[in-house]
């Protein structure tokens, strides 16, 4: 890594107001763990990052109602694992952390900062995109609210101004929905996944009454696969009807090729994994391949 | 200290079978052992690379003007400036074609072209980003078949080395990529061939695969006018040596290598690496410097052949191979490093662990414009048993027979001649293909799983390998007038337990405890000669240096006791030995022992010779998959791997080797890949390029060996670094095949390769992107 | 060149202060101001774990944690777990294992199964696995990696109830 400086500001207020929503060699840092890696390959070489790690601590806290759950974006995903609260109210996060990385990154890594990141490949932006989680997002001129589905504007793109950071998300309680989120990787079985779907469905062991379906890593951004829950929604699951809704799955994507598969490979791992997704959350099972 | 002249045998029992842990243990689980690339010397500056963006061009200028300008940056360096302190600036093992930093033109992308030295790494590393370099593009080769043919040539002209006997008639050779065609004839092939009664022929490729050892390449030199030292992560510091005084114009005498633990190699760390261009800039800075890749940089440095093999084969009708054609292509990269080498130890076992009388084999070193290629655990032989042990089994299929009866028929046992003509001698290869067998249950009732999608497969291969030869090795065993004994040999323990094996040895015959033998760090000041630690050579040559140096110091004591009076068989105390003879706690005790094994070069042309390799080393694998028809994914069930190690020295050792090699090779066959995107490496981290983790152990992994005494080796040993990586490869292609009838010809097996395949059986097959 | 500051935290059980640059990480700063160097920095990713740091009771990757993230924090590195006279049980085990060769990843795997054994005394197979996925060998030690965690929770347990 080549020089730079750093500010640690003690209140989100200051942080703000040490971004520039027009320079970016300054940005902010959360716990680093993606951010030092484009820092040390020299693909973002910075003149100033924000630390965040010393501003308020309730935005490291998570709360838990009726209404779910309230994350502070500064909440490590290690935090997220250990919490009494999120097997309760979203157990597939609890579940999904389990394979998340490592523990150490899981240890410095925060939920603000995986999604802020806009990488395809994290684990966490479909699985709180299919459990229909918002955002709340603080900037030089207040707060706004946003759902996780309409942060990613593209490969390692949100919609993000440069002085804006996410502060909390914001998790429905599970309930009786059921969830299962399926990381599907081609090369050594801990690499970074060629696709990730989860499904939240809610229903009985055959008919789907509802369901979010969300698509990551094949695709350019995290992305609702809003055709194929159309397919299902309201049926009776048939093998047939899955094979539908995994076609009607290829349609709502942008597909990237990578060391990790082709496009035509990474459709067909789709098509077979919307399947799988679907019947695994029906089973109220869920897994890694 | 209990040492003592001649101990009864009950006292110490034998060293030599023992499971000893290792000696450098604590160092290493308390983070106390020391690594170059950890290394600070006082005054230390650091430098780091520019490296070239093209695969094949003329340099037509390198601007380092802002670069200079950086606040600490004390030198920013090209070929110019070397060559005012080294004339000439190419180094290598086997030709002199590598430039210490690119000279006039580049031949792949990461090439190192200019280097700044500073005070602090990130200055350096800052200063690096700000130099710039325009290139006149030139037209490039990637592929070694390509290459044979290409009027693309990676080298203007060829510059063997005088190491070798047969580069010499390439000296100065232009229009050519062969750094070396290696032929083997015996018998008439194309007559038999022509005779079989079934002909086989198919084209088997391996990708290119690196090491990545987690210890990056580090070198620290610190120049002074009259001496040398490096401080080197090196396997070969012997080599290093001769070739840095080779360099400077120095003797030997001048030049230090000091290697400290080493954080693996697999073969990258030989012959010549960071070590001439740290000379070059330290002699410019007149500065300790140090020069340390990061893990992206190792891409950049050597990598494993990639190759392409066209074997065919002839069969009688009763299943007899009777005749065999090997075209291996190996594809060499921008400089040659030890690939001649590979080309021709390895291209001499091409025909594989069979009894064939008629041979042919063509093995051709190419230059093309990629990162060298040089040796990795097995020095080519993986990449060769990947193709004769799919070809084996594709021939067992289409003859309908049975794949294990079908190289029982053909199997080289012992008293047969190998092609090289040489008599097979310790060559048990039936114990170890029954002893895998026995593992696998072979004879019982396969489950072949009832799951629509999930099918499973098991499959078999075998291989041998002769070990590289002729080399020498040295070793001194020195007693200390208090009865310690301390063992000083150049074989570097890079993880594979050579230190305590070799101590072993120097307890064995000096009836001490093992514990009590120290094995002095690498130091060529004060270690003797070694060729390198490769190839499975150690255990081997370095073996019988130490034995013989222990028998020479036990020889010594005697007849220093003889000398002060003591009788015949006296079991005096060491250290009261020379307390006698020396008046006080003085003297030394120095037993030294060389040792290089008898060979006849084989004969130019036809490659015989009666005695090609001292020993064979014999590895077969088994494997069990289930295969994902839906996705291509394969799950690994069983996988059992059994070497002949002649006798474990350390038992522990040996079964740490044999799964640590598979389970290594595992990662090359299933998904290991450098991608290569018009020369541009595409995956160059860990992130991007992934290697075997705890998830991708086998269900079921057993690492086996048996013991046949090797005749000739040190207490009936030979090595086993490389051996079990052999068979891994073919014996999982093999599962996948027999699991879903779809045969893979290149690796890795990854899920789409496995899925595409599966798509072609089909008759449906994916597009292309 | 950007300006070096202070801090201040707990090393090894010692209070300490260091001079560290925005751009040094922990690493770096273990091994140049400490003379630490049984934390190293390898695939400089955090994928291999050859720089496990535990941080305030926590390991990390020292490679991507800013040095200047430490301060006021306790830092524990491999180099506290033994003692002239004695080994950690997890350390002896390692040994006792043959679970290591080349010895470059070994602290780092020392200190994460100190830190497995820690949260959970008594891990199976597929727990060793799934906590130590972030820690990998090229040697591939890794069968002999899971014998070492066993030998050293039995040992623990001995030391407990001794």
């Amino acid at each position: 890594m080549i020089p730079f400086d750093l500010a640690e500001p003690t209140s989100l207020a200051a942080a703000i107001k040490l971004l520039n929503p027009d320079d970016p060699t300054i940005r902010p840092i959360a716990g680093g763990t993606a951010l030092m890696l484009m820092m040390k390959s020299g693909v973002f070489n910075p003149e100033k990052l924000i630390s965040l790690r010393k501003i308020e601590g309730k935005f490291s806290t998570i709360a838990a109602d009726t209404d779910g759950l309230r994350i502070g974006a500064m909440t490590t995903l290690g935090a997220l694992e250990r919490s009494k609260d999120v097997p309760k109210y979203a157990p597939l996060i609890t579940r999904t952390l389990r394979t998340l990385s490592n523990v150490r990154v899981r240890n410095v890594a925060t939920i603000g900062g995986a999604l802020a990141h806009g990488d395809p490949h994290m684990d966490l932006p479909p699985v709180l995109m299919a459990l229909g989680a918002t955002l709340t997002i603080i900037g030089p001129g207040g707060e706004r609210k946003l759902p996780v589905e309409e942060l990613f504007a593209g490969y390692y793109e949100t919609v993000l101004e440069k002085n804006e950071l996410i502060s909390e998300v914001h998790v429905p309680a599970q309930g009786s929905k059921k969830g299962a989120y399926f990381k599907v990787t081609t090369g050594s079985a801990d690499d970074w996944p060629a696709l990730g779907v989860a499904a939240v469905i809610e229903g009985d062991a055959k008919l789907i009454k509802s369901l979010r379906l969300v698509a990551s890593a094949a695709t350019d951004k995290a992305t609702r696969l809003k055709s194929a829950e159309a397919l299902l929604s309201g049926k009776t699951v048939t093998d047939d009807l899955l094979r539908q809704a995994g076609d009607a799955a290829i349609a709502d994507c942008e597909f990237i090729a990578d060391v990790r598969g082709s496009v035509p490979y990474k459709r067909e791992l789709m098509k077979v994994y919307v399947r799988r997704a679907v019947r695994g959350a029906m089973d109220g099972m869920d897994g890694a391949h | 200290m209990a040492a003592t002249l001649n101990p009864s045998d009950a006292k110490v029992g034998s060293q030599v079978g023992r499971s000893v842990p290792r000696l450098e243990g604590r160092d290493k689980v308390t983070g106390r052992a020391e690594y170059t690339h950890v290394m600070r010397l006082p005054g230390m500056v650091y430098a780091k690379l520019f490296r070239s963006t093209v695969a094949h061009g003329k340099i037509k200028s390198i601007d380092t003007s802002a670069a200079k300008k950086v606040p600490g940056v004390l030198h920013v360096v090209t070929v110019d400036d070397v060559m005012k302190v080294l004339k000439s600036p190419y180094y290598g093992p086997a030709f002199h074609d590598q430039p210490i930093l690119a000279h006039e033109k580049v031949r792949f992308v990461g090439e190192p072209v200019a280097a700044v030295i500073a005070t602090d790494p990130h200055i350096a590393e800052q200063a690096v980003q700000l130099i710039t370099a325009e290139y006149e593009e030139m037209p490039a080769v990637f592929d070694e078949v390509e290459a044979l043919t290409s009027d693309v040539f990676v080298h203007e002209q060829l510059k063997p080395a005088h190491t070798f006997a047969d580069l010499k008639h390439l000296k100065d050779a232009k229009n050519t990529n062969v750094a070396l065609s290696y032929n083997l004839r015996r018998g008439d092939f194309d007559k038999a061939f022509a005779a079989a009664e079934h002909q086989f022929e198919h084209e088997f490729k391996t990708q290119k695969v690196l090491h990545l050892s987690f210890e990056p390449f580090a070198c620290i030199c610190d120049f002074k006018d009259t001496h040398v030292t490096f401080y080197d992560s090196s396997q070969g510091p012997s080599f290093v040596r001769t070739e840095i005084a080779r360099l400077l114009g120095w003797p030997e005498n001048k030049v230090r290598i000091k290697v400290p633990y080493l954080g693996s190699g697999y073969g990258s760390k030989l012959y010549i690496k960071l070590e001439a261009l740290a000379l070059a800039l330290a002699m410019i800075a007149r500065k300790p410097v140090k020069v340390a890749h990061t893990f992206e940089e190792m891409f950049y440095q050597i990598t494993r052949h990639p190759s392409t093999f066209r074997i065919k084969s002839g069969v009688d009708k009763n299943g007899k191979i009777v005749a065999r054609k090997c075209e291996v292509y190996w594809n060499g990269g921008a400089y040659a490093d030890i690939g001649p080498r590979v080309t021709q130890k390895s291209g001499l076992t091409a025909a594989g662990p069979y009894d064939i009388d008629n041979v042919w084999i063509d093995s051709h070193a190419l230059y093309t414009n990629v990162t060298p290629s040089g040796a990795l655990r097995g020095f080519g032989v993986p990449q060769l048993v990947w193709a004769y042990e799919g070809h084996t089994d594709m021939m067992a299929r289409a003859l309908k027979m049975d794949p294990v009866e079908f190289r029982r028929k053909n199997l080289a046992i012992e008293g047969r001649a190998h092609a090289t003509g040489q008599i097979l001698q310790d060559h048990p290869i039936e114990k170890v293909m029954d002893k895998v067998l026995e593992r696998m249950e072979w004879s019982k009732p396969f489950d072949r799983g009832g799951n629509s999608h999930i099918k499973r497969g098991r499959g078999f291969a075998i291989a041998n390998k002769a070990v590289i030869s002729p080399t020498t090795s040295v070793a001194i065993v020195n007693v200390s007038a208090d009865g310690s004994a301390t063992l000083y040999c150049g074989t570097v323990d890079m993880g594979q337990g050579s230190d305590t094996a070799m101590a072993q040895m120097v307890a064995e015959v000096l009836n001490i405890p093992t514990e009590d033998v120290r094995v002095t760090p690498r130091d060529t000041d004060v270690t003797p000669y070694d060729m390198g630690t490769l190839g499975s050579r150690s255990l081997f040559h370095m073996g019988h240096a130490v034995r013989r140096a222990a028998e020479d110091a036990r020889d010594k004591l005697k007849a220093l006791a003889k000398e002060v009076g003591e009788p015949e068989g006296s079991n005096i105390p060491i250290a009261e030995l020379f307390q006698k003879r020396y008046g006080m706690q003085a003297g030394n005790v120095i037993g030294s022992g060389i040792y290089k094994p008898d060979y006849t070069s084989p004969a130019p042309g036809t490659g015989q010779s009666p005695n090609v390799t001292p020993f064979w080393m014999l590895a077969g694998s088994g494997a069990e998959v289930e295969v994902d028809t839906e996705t291509g994914h394969v799950k690994i069930t069983k996988l059992i791997t059994v070497v002949d190690c002649g006798k474990a020295i350390n038992p522990k050792s040996v079964e740490t080797q044999i799964s640590g090699a598979a389970l290594m090779h595992l990662g090359f066959t299933m998904f290991e890949k450098m991608h290569i995107d018009g020369g541009q490496v595409t995956n160059a981290s860990l992130a991007d390029y992934k290697i075997p983790g705890f998830h991708d152990l086998p269900t079921k992994l057993e690492s086996l060996y048996v013991e046949h005494d090797q005749s000739n080796g040190p207490f009936g040993a030979k090595g086993v670094g490389e051996v079990a990586t052999f068979c891994v490869g073919p014996a999982l292609a093999n599962a996948i095949d027999d699991a879903c009838g779809v045969r893979i010809m290149e690796m890795p097996l990854n899920a789409e390769t496995v899925y595409r395949a599966l798509r072609a059986k089909m008759g449906k097959p994916l597009e292309d992107a | 060149m950007t300006a070096a500051r202070t801090i201040t935290f707990t090393l090894n059980g010692a209070p300490v202060t260091a001079d560290v640059k925005p751009h040094h990480n922990l690493i770096e700063m273990l091994q140049g101001e400490f003379g630490l160097t049984g934390a190293r920095e390898s695939c400089g990713q955090g994928l291999c774990g050859c720089c496990s740091v535990v941080v305030n009771g926590r390991a990390v990757s020292g490679c991507l944690y800013l040095a200047q993230f430490v301060d006021g924090a306790d830092v524990v590195t491999v180099e506290s777990l033994d003692t002239r006279e004695k080994l950690s049980p997890v350390q002896q085990a390692f040994i006792e294992a043959s679970a290591f060769q080349c010895g470059y990843c070994t602290p780092g795997f020392i200190m994460m199964v100190t830190q497995l054994l820690d949260e959970n005394p008594d891990p199976s197979d597929e727990e060793i696995k799934h906590y130590l996925t972030g820690n990998l060998c090229r040697c591939a030690t890794y069968p002999e990696v899971i014998d070492a965690v066993k030998l050293a929770a039995n040992k623990r347990k001995a030391v407990a109830t001794a």
